[in-house]
């Protein structure tokens, strides 16, 4: 394993942090700290229960290394086809993990709101963020998360102030292009919003190009007292892609936190969605909707954890898979002993379309308080013949049918994503992935 | 138009359809009564092609062509159109989506050109009226939490938009009010013409005062053992199937 270590994930760290950087002590510590742990905790086998379902050895035969340079070559007529019509957002564009302010627009930020990349900030204010970096992940940080802090060179950083409200949504579009090596890219987004603040963040991870390339990121978002965040999540990477993500969420009192995840490209995605509660009566909602056909693998794991009373968690993913397809949900929800009043509920359906395809799922809840409210169900199954015929028996195709029904079974969270231009662009790709999808 | 000869069909092991003879010319208007389980729906669901069911013997000619041959939509490019006696949910799916997937994907069968959404969107409204369904259950999902006489006016509305040549009503009216029975029954008639022929599976002659029929039959045990004019279901409405001998019990 040792040796997969070396080969495989330490290159990851092999570039220097951006030269320009000024190196604060305190960052330092943080990513020597990090370095240390990913040597000691070495590669999880496969009996390791985070990593049961999925095995690392294809991404570790890679041979990742990082995107040392900066790529300047891409303009913004590249970006056209990129964007989404009649969407008007505040919009971050990063290539490659690094961000762009050329290609960014901000222009008309309400006062108390702060957008800016990582790594500027870390340069002009270098302790700006001293205590924020690492503050939701804290010290006990899993793999990836400690190689993004090892790794760490850029990111996004938003920042709302005490009753800070965005009307439009700020929008990420993580683009990746391919570059002579196999690239990985480790961004790192910090979110805050302070006490009664309320934004829609949404983040787009697309490609340029059919290429092969690995993104492992990590975003970190702390809500405060009644705050509102809507966080939309679009994975959208190219066929041969790695996609490693990491959200580290912690909910203020009475904040209430509404993301949902869209798992439909790269060859290779593993999402980790880590919730922890700071405070009572509070309310967070994941949904999620994924699609793996011939060649790919999404791995979704939950693990919520409400750990003082009177909090709700709702989450429910579906998918669907077809062809060779696979997937694993994995979610965890914990109640700890006195988190009395706690309301959870955990649904995972799936609509598997080809005998090849496959999931792994596992909704599970660890329940020490007696006043609780918890359920969790799941289910995996196929298309309704009868549905099916009823609509034949209306003149529509056997394969038009299908999609309709599967489309229909994807609304319900399709039809969440807000706002309508995100929606209607989401869905549309969602159809033209089924349309080439094999359904029976 | 329609000719069936000796039609047997099973479902598994059982044979529910035992020989069954029926002949609709164009413009007809054919009632099916019969006891429940005698077959009615099973006759509906093997003319329109759903899956589970055998042909074990006889033949089945619609417009000119085998159509035990056919897909079932293939038989609704056809002009075949059945208003199921349990409509079917389908979640998530839009209801007006749906009815303009189902217009144009028969429109583009017969070589018409598909209506875009504002030529669709008219023809809807004009259909509504003559339904008096409440344009709201066209936001909704595919009969999804209708009631159950909603689900059956949905039936009749689609129907009236697809404008099929041969309609299968099986039990339409079971589970509607007066009114609605009306309603269903003005879409019915509105829709007949010398070109278009209706089959109505029914329990209750009260249809049969608003939609008159040409024929009425008997079906029993898969066959069809008696044939009759209109006066035949007030007969039945009178003395249920016992009269009809051993064949009907
Ligand atoms: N899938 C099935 N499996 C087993 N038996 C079936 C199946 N479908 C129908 N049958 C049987 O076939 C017979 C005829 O059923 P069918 O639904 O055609 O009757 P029907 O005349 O429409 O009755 P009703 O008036 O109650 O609607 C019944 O005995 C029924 O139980
Ligand atoms: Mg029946």
């Amino acid at each position: 394993m040792t040796a997969a270590l070396d080969k495989g994930l330490l290159p990851w760290l092999a570039a220097a942090p951006t030269a320009d950087t000024v190196p604060s002590g305190w960052l330092e510590a943080q990513r020597a700290q990090a370095r240390a742990r990913v040597e000691t905790q070495g590669i999880p086998g496969n009996k390791a229960e985070n990593w049961r379902y999925t095995s690392l050895t294809r991404l570790l035969a890679q041979g990742f290394v990082p995107t040392a340079e900066s790529l300047t070559a891409v303009q913004r007529e590249d970006l056209e086809d990129l964007l989404i019509p009649g969407l008007e957002s505040y919009r971050v564009l990063m290539v490659n993990g690094r961000f762009m302010p050329g290609l960014s627009d901000l222009h008309d930020l309400p006062v108390g709101v702060r957008i800016a990349g990582l790594a500027a900030l870390l340069k002009s204010d270098p302790d700006a963020l001293q205590g924020r970096l690492n503050g939701v992940v804290g010290d006990a940080q899993p793999l990836f998360a400690a190689l993004n802090t090892a790794g760490l060179d850029d990111g996004l950083v938003v920042l709302l102030e005490r009753g800070a409200r965005l009307e439009r949504p700020i929008e990420l579009i993580h683009l990746s292009v391919g570059m002579d090596e196999p690239r990985v890219a480790q961004p790192r987004h910090l979110i805050a919003l302070g006490d009664g603040a309320q934004a829609n963040l949404i983040e787009r991870y697309l490609s340029l190009g059919d290429s092969l390339y690995c993104t492992n990121a990590v975003v970190e978002i702390t809500l405060g007292r009644d705050a509102l965040l809507t966080h939309q999540r679009i994975q959208a990477e190219s066929a041969r892609a790695f996609h490693l993500s990491g959200l580290y969420l912690r909910l203020g009192t009475a904040s209430r936190y509404q993301g949902l995840n869209v798992g439909l490209g790269a060859s290779w995605a593993r999402t980790d969605l880590c919730v922890r509660f700071a405070g009572e009566h509070a309310e967070c909602d994941l949904q999620g909707l994924y699609l793996a056909g011939d060649g790919q693998l999404m791995d979704f794991h939950l693990d919520v954890e409400h750990q003082l009373p009177q909090c709700t968690s709702r989450e429910n993913f579906k998918g669907i898979l077809y062809g060779k397809g696979r997937a694993v949900f994995d979610g965890l929800v914990r109640v700890v002993r006195d988190a009395q009043k706690t309301d959870a509920a955990m649904t995972n359906r799936n609509l598997l379309l080809c005998e090849g395809a496959e999931v792994d799922t596992k909704p599970q809840l660890q329940i020490n308080a007696d006043d609780v409210k918890c359920s969790h169900g799941t289910t995996v199954g196929q298309i309704d013949p009868e549905q099916l015929f009823y609509l034949r028996s209306r003149g529509i195709s056997a394969a038009r049918a299908r999609r309709l029904l599967c489309l229909g079974f994807a609304g319900e969270i399709l039809d969440a994503l807000v706002p309508e231009a995100l929606r209607e662009q989401v869905t549309e790709q969602v159809g033209r992935l089924l349309e080439q999808a094999p359904l029976d | 138009m329609l000719s069936v000869k000796g039609l047997r069909a099973k479902v598994g092991e059982k044979e529910i359809l035992k020989g069954l003879d029926l002949e609709v010319g164009r413009g007809e208007v054919h009632a099916i009564m019969g006891p429940n389980g005698s077959g009615k729906s099973t006759f509906a669901h093997v003319l329109s092609g759903r899956e589970g069911y055998t042909v074990t013997g006889g033949s089945v000619t619609f417009e000119g062509r085998d159509l035990l041959a056919l897909t079932p939509e293939e038989r609704a490019h056809l002009g075949l159109f059945l208003a199921f006696q349990y409509p079917v949910e389908l979640p998530g799916v839009n209801n007006t989506y749906f009815l303009k997937a189902a217009l144009n994907a028969i429109r583009s069968a017969r070589g018409q050109p598909e209506l875009d959404a504002v030529a669709f969107l008219r023809l809807m409204k004009e259909r509504l009226k003559v339904l008096h369904l409440d344009d709201s259950l066209l936001k909704r999902p595919v009969n999804f939490g209708f009631s159950g006489g909603e689900k059956k006016r949905n039936e009749i509305f689609q129907m009236a938009l697809l404008e099929p040549k041969l309609a299968i009503l099986d039990e339409t009216d079971s589970g509607l009010d007066i009114d609605a029975l009306r309603i269903v029954a003005d879409g019915v008639n509105a829709l007949r013409s010398p070109e278009r022929s209706v089959i109505l599976v029914t329990h209750y002659q009260r249809l049969l005062d608003y939609i008159e029929p040409d024929f009425v039959h008997v079906l029993a045990h898969g066959r069809i053992i008696r044939s009759g004019g209109k006066e035949l279901a007030l007969e039945l409405e009178e003395k249920g199937y016992g009269w009809l001998g051993e064949e009907a019990a």
